[in-house]
């Protein structure tokens, strides 16, 4: 009989509730004997405490650590070599007044951001000289420009976020999306290596 | 006198392929053409687009520079506005501050739900600075 041996793949990430006891199963997907898997499916690889906030980070050494323990298996180790496991604190609502204020602040913002790069580019010179070869007439504020051109402002954007209809235009998702994806992926990397006791950094 | 010539024709050549590249560079950065694209469905058409912007430069450049009056009718300006108010709309929404902004901003004080309102806060901003800015501000305020 050959050695026996048993693949091991941890999940990215995972999503628990405070004091929620952490099963190898909970963490990583097995493949070997199934006996010795159900087994360790059911191991307690650790115990979500007060001090452990909201993240913590468990290393496929500690999993290996805990399977070798009791059985003398080889671990083939497939995919991540860490898993993020967010503690879901519920947190309080923030009050509607902040929301409101965030929502004036970028309203305000963009607002004066446009004003500047108007200014900043001198789109009133360009506007009026434009409106100048077009018909021929000079005119100081050239408003059947201007209007159509400060609304087409909002949709361009809107455009450019997907968002104009709750249907999505099709199935590739919005720079926005990307964009938070990205910012996500940032923060589990920065915590995987901060986070990690098996990383020697803590120490 | 010819050398004078030779040399500020090559100057000039040199100044326009400068300003050509640097134009294309940076609408190859923000992403405007994939995006406009994607929406579509029209992978396929992009030489057409590439052209279209090329073209529009080099009449551009032509008109700014020669001042020509064309003397067309009025109404012209309104589809001319809009298009340009949307590009320039897109240009916005794809400088990165506003991409890197939203994300943070959100996550940090648990608005997720509600990122299209406050992109919508944005969106409304900007199309009540441009309306403020050409219809108040530059006749020096109230």
């Amino acid at each position: 009989m050959t050695a026996d041996m048993i693949y091991l793949r941890l999940k990215q990430k995972i999503r628990v509730r405070p004091g929620a006891h952490l099963t190898i199963g909970d963490i990583a997907q097995l493949i070997g004997e199934d006996e010795i898997c159900r087994k360790l499916e059911t191991t307690i690889i650790h115990r979500i405490r007060k001090e452990d906030k909201n993240l913590v980070v468990i290393d496929v050494m500690k999993v290996i650590r805990a399977i070798q323990r009791t059985n003398s298996l080889e671990v083939q180790i497939i995919g991540p070599t860490q898993t993020i496991i967010e503690v879901q604190i519920s947190k309080k609502k923030l009050a509607p007044v902040y929301f409101v204020f965030i929502w004036l602040l970028l309203f305000i913002g963009a607002a004066l951001a446009i004003m500047n790069f108007h200014e900043d580019v001198s789109m009133r010179e360009v506007h009026q000289q434009i409106y100048k070869i077009v018909t021929g007439i000079d005119n100081p504020k050239p408003l059947l420009l201007q209007i159509p051109y400060s609304f087409g402002l909002g949709i361009g954007m809107i455009l450019f976020f997907n968002h104009l209809f709750k249907k999505r235009f099709n199935e590739e998702p919005s720079p926005l999306e990307v964009e938070m994806f990205n910012y996500q992926q940032d923060l589990d990397r920065y915590v995987i290596v901060h986070e990690n006791e098996d990383n020697g950094k803590n120490e | 006198m010819n050398a004078q010539i030779i040399l500020v024709m090559i100057i000039g050549f040199a100044e326009g392929i400068a300003v050509g590249a640097g134009l294309v560079a940076f609408l190859s950065v923000l992403g405007i053409i994939p995006r406009l694209t994607q929406i579509t469905k029209t992978r396929h058409l992009i030489k057409f687009y590439e052209w279209a912007i090329i073209v529009g430069a080099v009449t551009a450049s032509w008109l700014s520079l020669r001042n020509p009056i064309l003397g067309l009718p009025k109404i012209l300006m309104v589809p001319v506005g809009l298009l340009a108010g949307i590009f320039i709309g897109m240009l916005a929404a794809a400088l990165t501050e506003v991409l890197n902004v939203l994300p943070i901003l959100t996550k940090r004080i648990g608005f997720i739900d509600k990122i299209l309102l406050l992109l919508m806060a944005i969106v409304l901003g900007k199309i009540f600075g441009s309306l403020f800015h050409w219809t108040v501000f530059v006749d020096g305020g109230f």
